[in-house]
């Protein structure tokens, strides 16, 4: 009996009456319907037979359905297996259990449906506000389907955030929003006793704009893969690649061969110039900035010659809903080969240079020590979990596209610590050019006439679900769509690896120097606004209008003159 | 000698000590494969924050006061040096307590203002830096000290010309404490800690700008140059010619060969932590105090 | 051991050589098949409004004034440079350039106006979605459509005659106000 149906019996053992449904609608997928009294026996239930917390969502379902819903999702990842439950709540008594007391991970899930939906949870032992600006009025919910998408409430004045006191015997730095270390808003309290640093407290969601609204109000099916590509300015491939497949596994579209492996050498060079990226950063968080230009010189091989394959350096804009949009020939092809031979031979000598580094050492060993226990307790995924010898990658585990095609090796290290996470990222470099190279080899040997899209007969049909893992960078990413009417989905949620791992910073932070902070949050590469879910294009500010040289100057002068 | 020499200094410093940060910066952008601003970008740098408004944060006279403080005293100890060789005009009514007093004056003032900002990551500056001044100033000391040991005398002139008198164990050694600590001196990774940027933004300067701030990178930019300038008379001294010109060529010379070396350390090696910067501190002071036990016995 | 490593370090550097250009001062041409500014041919839109459907940016503006005359209006300052547009065109009217540096002080720089004459379908007047296979690629929006040119602002409605009354309505349009206390 496999993995899926044993639990299914079990769920059905279990909890009787209180399961409504429990469909596997692809292999490694089973989606459950519960009711509402039943969610913790299920959660606590698949969190002892081994399963990994992943992210909840909430949407509403007034008008089509029995009211709220909330889906949570888990993993078991030595069974290739995501389980999402679903459980409902009336729209006039919008109320479920937490999970958060047994699973401190699902906290930010939780208290982001509390702002956006006015979902309620009980026992939620922390239900400050997360999402919503500290200004927004109390009884908006922006993701309720009847709050239009551009409304704008007024901004009040002296209305902020209550952060908590310090400690007895501790003083606050604070860093953020605006922070050299940090390089999005974010802000962390910190609580220091000399250079310790005894605690800190987190506020972000600064740039919350709000896309996936935007996703289910205003754009189609197909315009959201480039407005996922811009939710994050690194990953941005994961996250298209990611969104296509959640629609095409909700819709059942079986997209060609070549597309796949098109979508893995796109998320692999991704991959290799994130990595570089955050190569680079580490050094110059650590105040070494030769580190940080030399190995921004080799990633910029890597953008050039996205540029040459993709039309741009950064926003590949390659996926569409059944396929891809450019091929990669044989010209290409060669091209990317000898840019990887390059960087590769590059690599070597600069990892060397780094890794022998005595006073590298000196900066990241011991340095936001994280136990293997709490890191499984955070649910912590992608190189920062791989540095606490937890072996997990989505490429792996859950694979997608053709990665059970290609021959891969998933490094980790068991230093706990940010040398672990350094170590990690520099061997993962190794690997993805492999899996270039292999995707390249398999690309030549694909018949030529295959499609690089496949079109759709029909519309998609609403009200299917579907869940897809895309391993980026800083780890796994999920995206969970419903589909609906005209067009569009009628939820998208997308969970990006910050998410879970910059929840755990304060606990990496605690009896650390303040000058190790931020190395600290560097080591989780944290992308505020892939968790923010930030979105550039602002449609509804009304502020689009271009100021001239001159106002610009004369508003400028009045700022200064303080009037 | 007479009042001419003391112009001289102030001119000489500075005129030259913006243009040693270029070479820095120079240099540094080349070992991290950059174009680097050109050589006379410090000069422009410093003019540009000249022309800015002075905004006074934390509304505070002292906030206020601190870079002319800092700025003044620096060029009061740079006054007093024996340049090329002569002693300076003011060097009668002075000596090398005189010069350390206002080398510490200057780091003072960076203190105060530094406190009198407000700001969370300038005290956490200020505190480091003050932990810095404490554990280094021995250094500085001891150095002169061992040209004391040797000329007996406390005047400037004698007494930088005598740590390069006898050059033998002792003397090797305290050249390597300084070398080591010269990088604290200049405050260039590893031990720019008090400034951070990553980490506290600058720390002590964080609040501060226009003039005001040009004041302190310029201050900054006079010591580096004076605490090379100290190592190039200091322990070199012994290779400069008499006549003055000549003199202050190859001085001149020297320096620059320092800071490119002053760059090339920067740019190879990581932020210490503070943590980890004072045992190495605490260890130059037990070395330079051995120095200078050595040369009293005439090693 | 310190001293090798910080020599191989060097050394590293050194043989890289300077790498970053003297930009702007050197121009750094674009490559090939590069996304930059799309440019409309306008002897060859046929106003089909496809690329307006499709620019997930929504930076394509169609304003019907008659039943004859209907305005193409880019406005470049929030285009992503996607190439949807340019994908979908049916007559491949539209080319992505070789154009990135495109900051200006006016906005007029960067905004591509068609007028077109548009000829009466026998079907529906503006047909576009029968060129297309992909169903979810086919537009929501057929017939006349009001987009404000001023605000720039796609106007989610559309006739499926021309309506002076829609277009009577949507010349004021103004954007959503913030909400009153
Ligand atoms: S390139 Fe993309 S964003 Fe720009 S106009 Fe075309 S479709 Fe719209
Ligand atoms: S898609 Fe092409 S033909 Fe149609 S309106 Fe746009 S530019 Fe014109």
């Amino acid at each position: 009996m496999s993995r899926a149906e044993e639990l299914v019996l079990w769920l059905r053992k279990e909890l009787g009456g209180n399961l409504i449904s429990a469909e596997a609608t692809a292999p490694g997928r089973i989606f459950v319907d519960l009711k509402r009294e039943a969610l913790v026996t299920a959660a606590a239930g698949l969190m002892n037979r081994g399963a990994r917390y992943q992210v909840g969502v909430g949407y509403d379902a007034r008008k089509s359905g029995p009211g709220f819903a909330l889906v949570h999702t888990f993993a078991f990842d030595k069974d290739s297996l995501l389980v999402a439950i679903r459980t409902f709540a009336p729209g006039d008594d919008p109320e479920f259990d937490s999970l958060t007391p047994f699973i401190p991970g699902a906290g930010w899930s939780e208290r982001e449906y509390q702002d956006l939906l006015g979902l309620k949870f009980r026992n939620n032992p922390n239900s400050k506000r997360l999402v919503l600006s500290d200004d927004w009025p109390t009884g908006i919910y922006p993701l309720r389907q009847e709050v239009p998408h551009d409304l704008m409430p007024p901004a009040a004045e002296e209305v902020a955030f209550r952060l908590e006191e310090a400690p007895p015997g501790t003083s606050i730095v604070p860093f953020g929003p605006f922070h050299a270390s940090l390089h999005e808003p974010a802000h962390f309290s910190v609580y220091v006793d000399g250079e310790d640093i005894k605690g800190c407290e987190y506020r972000g969601f600064m740039t919350h704009r709000g896309i996936e609204k935007l996703a289910q109000t205003e754009l189609t099916y197909n315009d959201i893969p480039f407005v996922a590509e811009r939710i994050c300015g690194i990953c941005g491939s994961v996250h298209s690649v990611n969104y296509a497949q959640a629609v095409e596994a909700a819709a059942g579209i079986r997209i060609s061969r070549r597309a796949e492996f098109i979508r893995m050498v796109a998320l692999e060079l991704e991959r290799l110039h994130s990595h570089l990226l955050w190569i680079g950063v580490a050094g110059h968080l650590i105040g070494f900035d030769t580190v940080f230009m030399q190995a921004w010189r080799i990633r910029e091989k890597i953008m050039w010659l996205a540029e040459r394959l993709t039309g741009n350096r950064k926003t590949y804009g390659m996926v569409i809903i059944g396929g891809v949009r450019r091929d990669i020939n044989q010209d290409r092809s060669q091209d990317i080969r000898v840019v990887l031979r390059e960087v590769e031979r590059e690599m070597l000598s600069l990892e060397k240079a780094i890794l022998k580094d005595r006073t590298i050492h000196k900066r990241t060993r011991g340095v936001g020590y994280l136990s293997p226990e709490e890191a499984v307790k955070w649910n912590l995924v992608g190189p920062v979990a791989r540095a606490r010898g937890l072996s997990i990658d989505a490429r792996r585990d859950h694979p997608y596209a053709a990665y059970d095609e290609v021959e891969f090796e998933v490094p980790v290290a068991d230093s706990c610590d940010v040398w672990g996470t350094l170590v990690v990222r520099l061997k993962e470099v190794y690997q993805a050019i492999r899996i270039i190279n292999q995707c390249l080899d398999k690309l030549e040997r694909l018949p030529r006439n295959e499609p690089l899209s496949v079109d759709l007969e029909g519309p998609i049909p609403p009200g299917r679900q579907g869940l897809s893992l895309v391993e980026a960078p800083r780890g796994e990413a999920v995206h969970y769509v419903l589909t609906g009417e005209d067009n569009r989905p009628g939820r998208w949620r997308v969970r990006a690896p910050t998410y879970p791992n910059l929840q755990a910073v304060p606990a990496m932070l605690l009896n650390n120097k303040l000058a190790d902070f931020p190395i600290i949050v560097g080591s989780i590469d944290p992308c505020i606004s892939c968790t923010d879910r930030v979105l550039v294009v602002e449609r509804s500010s009304g502020q689009a209008r271009l100021l001239s040289r001159q106002e610009l100057e004369s508003i400028s002068r009045q700022k200064r003159s303080g009037k | 000698m007479n009042a001419t020499a003391v112009v001289i200094n102030l001119i000489y410093f500075l005129a030259l000590a913006p243009f040693l940060e270029g070479v820095m910066r120079k240099v540094t952008a080349r070992i991290q494969s950059r174009q680097g601003p050109p050589l006379y970008q410090p000069y422009l740098d410093l003019l540009k924050l000249l022309g800015k408004e002075n905004l006074n944060a934390a509304g505070h006279p002292v906030f206020r006061l601190a870079p002319l403080l800092a700025f003044a005293s620096v060029l009061s100890a740079v006054a007093l040096l024996p340049l090329a060789g002569w002693s300076s005009f003011l060097a009668h009514s002075s000596d090398l307590m005189t010069l350390i007093y206002f080398l510490t004056l200057s780091g003072f003032s960076i203190l105060i203002g530094a406190l009198a900002s407000g700001n969370p990551f300038a005290s956490v500056g200020a505190s480091r830096e003050m932990m810095t001044i404490i554990m280094l100033e021995p250094v500085l000391a001891m150095t002169l000290i061992l040209g004391v040991v040797s000329s007996g005398s406390l005047s400037l002139l004698p007494a930088t010309a005598g740590v390069s008198a006898t050059r033998g164990f002792s003397y090797f050694l305290m050249m390597a404490v300084y070398l080591v600590a010269l990088q604290a001196f200049v405050s260039r990774q590893p031990f720019d800690i008090p400034e951070a940027e990553v980490e506290i933004l600058e720390g002590p300067y964080v609040e501060y700008s226009g003039p005001n701030y040009a004041l302190f990178r310029y201050t900054l930019n006079l010591k580096r140059m004076f605490y090379s300038w100290l190592f190039v008379v200091g322990f070199l001294g012994f290779l400069l010619p008499e006549g003055p010109v000549l003199n202050l060529v190859i001085q001149t010379g020297l320096v620059l060969v320092l800071f490119v070396l002053i760059s090339v350390v920067g740019a190879t090696h990581p932020r210490f932590r503070m943590d980890q910067a004072l045992k190495f501190y605490a260890g130059l002071v037990m070395l330079s105090l051995l120095a200078v036990g050595l040369r009293v016995k005439g090693w | 051991m310190w001293l090798w490593n910080k020599i191989k370090q060097l050394a590293i550097s050194f043989r890289a050589g300077v790498v970053t250009l003297r930009y702007p001062f050197e121009s750094r041409p674009a490559p090939e098949d590069f996304r930059g500014q799309p440019v409309w041919d306008h002897a060859k839109c046929i106003g089909c409004a496809g690329c307006a459907n499709h620019c997930p940016a929504r930076t394509i503006f169609l304003r019907d004034i008659c039943q004859e005359v209907r305005i193409l209006l880019y406005d470049s300052s929030r285009c992503t440079y996607c190439g949807r547009c340019a994908d979908l065109c049916p007559e491949k009217a539209i080319t992505m350039s070789d154009r990135f540096e495109l900051a200006t002080d006016n906005r007029q720089d960067i905004t591509q106006t068609i007028e077109l004459f548009m000829m009466t379908c026998q079907r529906c007047g503006r047909c576009y979605d029968l060129e297309i296979k992909n169903y979810i690629d086919r537009l929501s929006r057929l017939g006349y459509r009001y987009d404000s040119l001023e605000v720039r602002k796609v106007i989610q409605r559309s006739t499926a005659d021309f309506s002076p009354e829609e277009l009577e309505k949507t010349i004021g349009y103004e954007r959503p106000g913030r909400l009153d206390k």
